[in-house]
């Protein structure tokens, strides 16, 4: 049987929305006055607007959506594009290697909390734990660093474990609970623990991949860049690795067995599913991502301190998600560069982020709890374009 | 009766102070229609919720292809061969139709972490056999509908989500279908044209057993090849509709006459 | 260790439990009504102890001197300012969210409760820094050997006891209780006998805020210092009380309050060298026991329809 028909939106819509944006990016990033950044930000508001209302946006998400591998190409080279435009600014390159840093993280979170449902209000302890993981590691042993951030994973995965079973065992406010204690305890446990550097925290020591010195300066021929272009390659690599084994996991029957938990565990029961099954693996999955961009974030920033995995830091993460909309990869993404850039660029917002992005929270939970790019219905389009030998 | 499919005895369901079921005993035949009847909260859907392992028993046995299933989770009373639908409709609303039908098919997918991430080209093919295999099934109930396979059901009238939900329990070639009021929330009309699909269902199908409980005496007459009726939670009565719509018992029960 | 420390620890476990105790009714009651977690109920005691702060400096700054005077007034303005903010935030966040996922309820006022705190510690003068609170009540005590029984500790003690009888009774003997409990119970067949429904849960919310703002007048009472985080850790603690007692159920919160405090007091003896683990440890006696009996000590365990 053949595919209704319908016909496939070009692919250029979103390729020129893209372009725009990374050429707003780099306005943005490059602004200097806050009179300016706050002109391009209203400006971008009340340019989106205007795209809504003649349906501009409405073609772009088409023409991506038909087009999904053309169109991640364009974004990740759009993106390297910013990244070389300010390859000696190391203000925007650490920014911007954040963003991706964070945008792994809760691309794990989202797995967690969009596709199966279990919330986690731990997310910065987990990404903690990477953290820790990297600093311990690096300093007292001679591990290859690819295979500590892997282990920073799934450390953080295996703590994870610890407060598994009543995450299962019982009903979502129970989790949210567990979760919430757990981060309030780790914070604790962090600033009391004398061999961990208590309070002022740990040093850890640059990324070294197979002799590469990545916090090194970078300097091939008569370019000279700085070393977080080195950082933010490779993050992207991770990123980009864990956006695509996210996707492939919605778009399979996992994603279908993950939605199906989420939506009615009763239906899930009387259709063989078991339930423990899918909340552990996104559960773990999720926390697995949040290690291993913990681990990295500890080498690209050289030291770390219990204030950076604080409550408030899980709730900003997982109003990345919520801002995103549930289950949206893409979203994710997105929410994760305006929650980060946004307040690093308006030094006066910096105090009042926690404020504003909860309050944000609370109007798109009222008004659009669907978020900003809602999540697609799955139409297993990854699936489709590959070959049949059926 | 000679090797039911699925035999009751003694069955019993407490919820704390209401009683819903009280020893029950039944035997379900192989390859036929079997209604259930009753007035309202005498235990009908219970009783579906006790078989398909939603509830424990408080007491008594199910048995099952000669399998006491009486203490089985849900999860292997489906893969013993058991689907059913629900009376107040659950489809999962935001996913597509493809998506609620396929999930009725979960024993026969491939479920593996590494299949669904890595082996993608085996798991396209399952995808398009699943398609199709669905789209074949919803055409009988209503081709409209397999060409919209790819909207979420959210949108759909009462009628195309139980037409739905019947596919989703039957994708699995179950040996038993437990059907709790089809018709509820449709009209007359309808009500018909889900029994005509209904029947038609069971043509096809050589080996499936469907137990109804329906309100619609109509449809009850029409359909089934036997039947039995509850009155708080207990069977008053069981033999042919012809037989049961005599009984003056059910028509006390019916009228609330004490 | 001597009798004195213990009775002495006992009177800090009993002042713990109370005001865990109150905090977890709230929860309870909550909970009870819309089936909801409000997790900003935490921050409602912070912002009742602000309150309070506030207008003990309003009253020392117009000249009135009698403490007790001033502590009755601080403690009542405290608590009608609370209750009447609970109820606003139950008409504006909360019932208008009731059909969505619960979860959706529990991170609006988990976000919420991050608007307060955060609206405290930015905009209050000097938010960000710990206030001292006067000891409003007289410092008579009465020694025993080592134990000291301070009069204001047991009076704060019995004050507190007679406000959870006094819920107590308002759920169980009132019309009002019955409203609350019917609504509870059945909401569909409490709208049908005519309860005002929504009137129900505002009161609900009203009472249950009072009562965290109570409870943080009798915690800065016997500590002496607020600050803008306070009750974020009281409200965890106050949530896992009333989910370890059983959810709905009034004197489940009452057990699990003091079952936190004792678990706190029993983990600081276990462990001295690091009393800091004392949380660790009741949390994960707290968390052990909801993961083996998930409806709660008191709870009742109820099937979900389907
Ligand atoms: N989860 C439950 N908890 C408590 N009582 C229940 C539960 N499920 C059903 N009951 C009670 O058990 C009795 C039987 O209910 P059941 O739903 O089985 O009736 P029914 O025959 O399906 O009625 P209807 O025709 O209205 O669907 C009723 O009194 C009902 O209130
Ligand atoms: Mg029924």
């Amino acid at each position: 049987m053949s595919e209704p028909s319908r016909t496939h939106a070009s692919l250029l819509p979103s390729v020129a929305a893209v372009l725009a944006g990374a050429v707003y990016m780099v306005f943005f990033l490059a602004g200097e006055s806050q009179m300016v950044v706050f002109g391009l930000l209203v400006g971008a508001v009340l340019a989106l607007a205007a795209f809504k209302h003649w349906r501009v946006l409405d073609a772009v998400g088409q023409s991506a959506r038909d087009h999904q591998g053309p169109f991640s190409i364009v974004v990740v080279a759009a993106v390297a594009a910013v990244c070389l435009y300010f390859y000696d600014d190391a203000f925007v390159l650490f920014l911007l290697g954040t963003v991706l840093v964070y945008v792994l993280t809760c691309l794990g979170l989202n797995i967690q909390f969009g596709f199966v449902g279990v919330m986690n209000f731990a997310g910065a302890s987990f990404f903690g734990v990477g953290c820790y993981t990297a600093a311990v590691l690096t300093k007292h042993t001679a591990l290859p660093h690819l295979l500590i951030i892997v282990l920073g994973g799934l450390l953080a995965a295996l703590l994870g474990f610890v407060i598994l079973i009543p995450v299962l065992k019982t009903r979502g406010h129970y989790a949210a609970l567990v979760t919430i204690a757990f981060a309030l305890l780790f914070k604790t446990f962090l600033e009391v623990n004398d061999t961990l550097g208590g309070p002022q925290g740990l040093k850890a020591a640059g990324l070294n991949l197979f002799g590469w010195d990545v916090g090194r300066d970078i300097a091939i021929g008569d370019f000279e860049g700085s070393f977080y272009l080195g950082y933010i390659a490779v993050i992207l690599l991770l990123a980009i690795l864990g956006f695509i084994m996210a996707r492939r996991m919605e778009d399979s029957w996992i994603g279908l067995n993950m939605d199906a938990v989420r939506l009615d565990e009763t239906v899930s029961a009387c259709f063989g599913q078991s339930i423990p099954r899918w909340k552990i693996t996104a559960f773990t999955i999720g926390n697995f991502y949040c290690g291993v961009a913990g681990a990295f974030y500890a080498m690209m920033l050289g030291y770390i301190a219990p204030t950076n995995f604080t409550f408030g830091d899980s709730l900003i993460l997982l109003s990345i998600v919520i801002l995103g909309g549930l289950g949206s990869l893409w979203g994710t993404v997105v929410a994760t560069g305006i929650v980060i850039i946004i307040p690093e660029k308006f030094q006066v917002l910096q105090e009042y982020r926690f404020l504003l992005f909860s309050a944000l929270v609370i109007a798109i939970l009222l008004f659009r709890p669907q978020g900003l790019l809602p999540r697609p219905l799955r139409g297993y389009r990854t699936l489709k374009s590959l070959p049949g030998k059926s | 009766m000679q090797n039911p499919l699925l035999s009751i005895s003694n069955l019993g369901k407490k919820f704390g102070g209401v009683t819903a079921l009280v020893d029950l005993d039944l035997a379900v035949p192989r390859n036929r229609i079997f209604g259930l009847i009753g007035p309202n909260g005498s235990g009908k859907t219970t009783f579906f919720n006790v078989v398909t392992g939603i509830y424990p028993a408080t007491s008594g046995t199910v048995v099952f292809e000669k399998e006491d299933i009486t203490r089985f989770s849900p999860q292997k009373v489906y893969r013993a061969g058991v689907a059913r639908t629900f009376q107040r409709s659950r489809l999962l609303l935001p996913l597509s139709i493809l998506d609620n039908i396929t999930l009725g098919d979960h024993s026969q997918l491939e479920n593996g972490l590494f299949f669904n991430l890595f082996r993608r080209r085996a798991l396209a093919a399952q995808y398009r056999q699943l398609l199709d295999k669905s789209r074949d099934l919803i055409t009988i109930f209503d081709p409209g509908l397999a060409d919209r396979i790819f909207e979420p059901v959210v949108n759909l009238p009462m009628i195309s989500r139980r037409r739905i939900e019947i596919c989703r329990a039957l994708i699995s070639n179950p040996k038993l279908l437990l059907l709790d009021e089809p018709s509820a929330g449709m009209t007359h009309e309808e009500t018909h044209r889900l029994i005509d699909d209904i029947l038609q269902i069971k043509d096809k199908i050589a080996d499936l057993t469907i137990i109804i409980i329906e309100h619609e005496m109509s449809v009850m007459e029409r359909i089934t090849d036997h039947c039995a009726v509850l009155n708080f939670g207990q069977k008053i009565c069981e033999g042919t509709y012809q037989q049961v719509a005599a009984d003056p018992e059910v028509q006390k029960a019916y009228l609330g006459v004490d | 260790m001597d009798i004195g420390l213990i009775a002495q620890q006992t009177v800090n476990g009993l002042m713990l439990g109370l005001i865990y105790s109150l905090v977890a009714v709230g929860f309870t009651l909550f909970f009870g009504v819309l089936d909801v977690i409000k997790f900003s109920h935490g921050d409602m005691l912070t912002w009742g102890v602000f309150t309070a702060f506030s207008v003990y400096l309003g009253l020392t700054l117009i000249g009135l001197a009698a403490p007790v005077l001033i502590l009755v007034i601080v403690a009542l303005v405290a608590m009608a300012a609370i209750g009447f903010l609970g109820a606003a935030i139950a008409k504006v966040l909360i019932i208008p969210l009731k059909g969505a996922p619960p979860l959706n309820t529990l991170l609006i006022t988990l976000m919420l409760g991050t608007v307060l705190r955060e609206s405290i510690r930015l905009f209050y003068p000097d938010g960000a820094n710990p206030k001292h609170f006067p000891a409003l009540l007289p410092d008579w005590s009465h020694s025993w050997g080592h134990f000291t029984l301070r009069f204001d500790n047991a009076l704060m003690l019995l004050t507190g006891l007679l406000m959870i009888v006094l819920v107590q009774l308002v759920i169980k003997r009132t019309k009002l209780g019955m409203a609350i409990r019917a609504v509870s119970q059945d909401e569909e067949t409490a709208r049908v006998m005519g309860i005002n429904f929504n009137l129900v849960v505002y009161v609900t919310f009203a009472i249950g805020s009072a009562l965290a703002a109570f409870a943080g007048v009798i915690y800065v009472l016997y500590y002496n210092e607020l600050s803008f985080n306070m009750g974020l850790l009281l409200g965890a603690i106050g949530f896992s009380a009333a989910a370890v007692g059983g959810f709905g159920n009034i004197y489940g919160a009452i057990v699990g309050g003091f079952l936190f405090a004792m678990l706190q007091s029993i983990g600081a003896a276990a462990l001295p060298f690091a009393s800091a683990y004392k949380d660790v440890f009741a949390f994960g006696v707290v968390i052990v026991l909801i993961a083996v009996k998930p409806t709660g000590i008191l709870g009742e365990k109820e099937t979900e329809r389907v």
